[in-house]
């Protein structure tokens, strides 16, 4: 597997006749971009001119053309983007992962099942979810998946109106777990303890119903960042030895973003908040910047590494 | 109702949470020792398989073979106490690895499936009985403190509970286990 400044190479040195048609393309969007978003606005403002005298008996007008503006607006952009987007998923992003490994196989349009998503025990149940850019694949005989995903949960007031709030949003892996397991272990950002100190926060989290037994893990780097709830307490230790520990704590350390784990139905899910969608072309930055490229190669590397990085294709252990 | 008896409500209950968490404390130890207790009776029931196997090649360690069919012979005693199980899962424990380091050096039986198979099952297990001794260990903690602290201590001492023993986590089995040096090298 290519490490990350080798695919930052690759993205420069084989993308780069693409890298710049597309960017003469993303220019050209940019304005088109602009021009439109002038002249959307104008019509809006003269719209609202014309129903001036209706505005000012009842102000709350104001308020709907406003969240209409940007509702419609947001479409429109959606719009104007899409086949953009779609050319850069498909010249940049897809061959950047067959780039990692070319067993891999990649689709812009799907994402990670509901199914598993729930499955993974780590947020309450969405919803409403959707997401892209689904990549799965076998690496070194360890079965993988990961995706963008956003799961939402919807809320009704009491006057029925209705409205949408996001319980994960971010980068969702599910792999192949290399030991054979029966329970459930979950492994989650330790907000209680930084947040209210050791006592209160621990008291907080022994106490907290919505979970299994609270599981104390003799690493105290790994405690001060995750908390740990099992249905089993030795089983949890059986999963997370003191290496795996040290290396969940490193893609933590690598990833910059709060991390999710659990371990049910041998297999691992890992959920990277990163409250944006992940992969998507900028369309105001240049392409050809080093960030932006580094970005995209970060993330994907950051996934497909795991395999590699947690060592799930050793099979050391009875499950062959 | 009279200040008086609030208070002595109060501090009846007070006395019954502390009595019942000193209780789950010491049951909580003794539900995990007794899943220790279950890995290594596993691990016992292998010796005689690991023994027979390698006991053919392995001629000048024959010494450490008998030692470690001994130290089986003893954890299979009846009425050994924890802390004896405790001293001998560690002999044990070191007897095994140097029975692994000595299979290094007969590349024939290195090679050889069964072995190789039993040197897995072994992994396995070395695997789950680390993590039960850590279970144990943190639940010895939790009670240990429990015992020692203001304010269960009064009562731990009222209840005649006593401190009780950890394992010791070999400091080989904090390292990452590498597959080619057990395998291939």
């Amino acid at each position: 597997m290519k490490n990350a400044s080798e695919l930052t190479d690759f993205y420069y040195k084989t993308l780069y006749p693409t890298l710049q048609e597309l960017e003469e393309d993303r220019k050209h969007l940019r304005h088109r971009i602009v021009v439109v978003g002038i002249i959307y606005s104008l019509v809006v403002v003269l719209i609202a001119f014309s129903l001036s005298s209706f505005i000012a008996q009842s102000p709350d007008f104001l308020f709907f053309i406003g969240f209409g503006y940007f509702a419609l607006g947001a479409i429109i952009y959606k719009f104007l983007i899409k086949d953009y987007t779609t050319e850069f998923k498909q010249s940049v992003i897809k061959p950047l992962i067959h780039a990692i490994d070319d067993k891999l196989s990649y689709n812009s349009n799907h994402h990670v099942t509901e199914h598993i998503f729930t499955r993974s025990d780590l947020f309450s149940e969405p919803d409403r979810m959707n997401g892209n850019d689904y990549v799965r694949g076998n690496i070194d005989g360890t079965k993988i998946e990961f995706s963008d995903i956003h799961a939402e949960k919807r809320h009704k007031n009491s006057k029925g109106q209705e409205s949408w709030s996001t319980i994960f949003k971010g980068l969702f892996i599910v792999a192949e777990f290399n030991k054979n397991f029966h329970g459930k272990t979950l492994v989650l950002p330790d907000t209680a303890q930084s947040t209210f100190g050791n006592l209160i926060g621990n008291w907080l989290q022994s106490n907290n119903f919505s979970r299994d037994e609270l599981v104390k893990m003799d690493d105290n780097n790994f405690e001060k960042e995750f908390v740990v709830y099992s249905s089993d307490q030795i089983e949890a230790r059986y999963i997370l030895s003191h290496s795996l520990m040290k290396k969940l704590l490193d893609f933590k350390n690598k990833s910059e973003h709060p991390v999710y784990i659990s371990f049910i139905g041998n297999h691992i899910h890992m959920a990277v908040y990163y409250d944006k969608d992940l992969f998507e072309p900028s369309v105001f930055r240049s392409l050809l910047e080093y960030k932006i490229a580094m970005e995209y190669v970060k993330t994907l590397h950051l996934a497909i590494s795991i395999v590699d990085e947690l060592k799930l294709n050793q099979k050391l252990w009875s499950k062959q | 109702m009279s200040t008086s008896l609030i208070i002595v409500i109060v501090i009846a209950l007070v006395l019954i949470l502390m009595y019942n968490s000193l209780v789950a404390k010491k049951n909580q130890v003794e539900n995990i020792f007794a899943s220790v207790d279950t890995v290594l009776k596993k691990r016992y029931d292998l010796i005689p398989n690991l023994v027979a196997t390698v006991s053919k090649y392995m001629e000048h360690e024959k010494s450490l073979l008998t030692e470690v069919t001994k130290l089986r012979a003893d954890a299979n005693k009846p009425n050994i106490s924890d802390e004896q199980k405790i001293a001998l899962d560690a002999k044990i424990s070191s007897a095994l690895g140097s029975i692994m380091i000595a299979v290094e050096n007969y590349p024939d039986l290195k090679a050889n499936e069964n072995v190789m198979h039993l040197q897995g099952t072994l992994n396995e297990l070395e695997e789950q009985l680390s993590a039960a001794r850590r279970a144990y260990n943190q639940a010895v903690t939790d009670y240990n403190n429990a015992i020692e602290m203001i304010p269960t201590n009064f009562m731990a001492s009222a209840m005649a509970y006593k401190r009780k023993q950890v394992f010791e986590i070999v400091e080989s089995e904090r390292k990452n286990v590498n597959v080619k040096e057990l395998f291939n090298s």
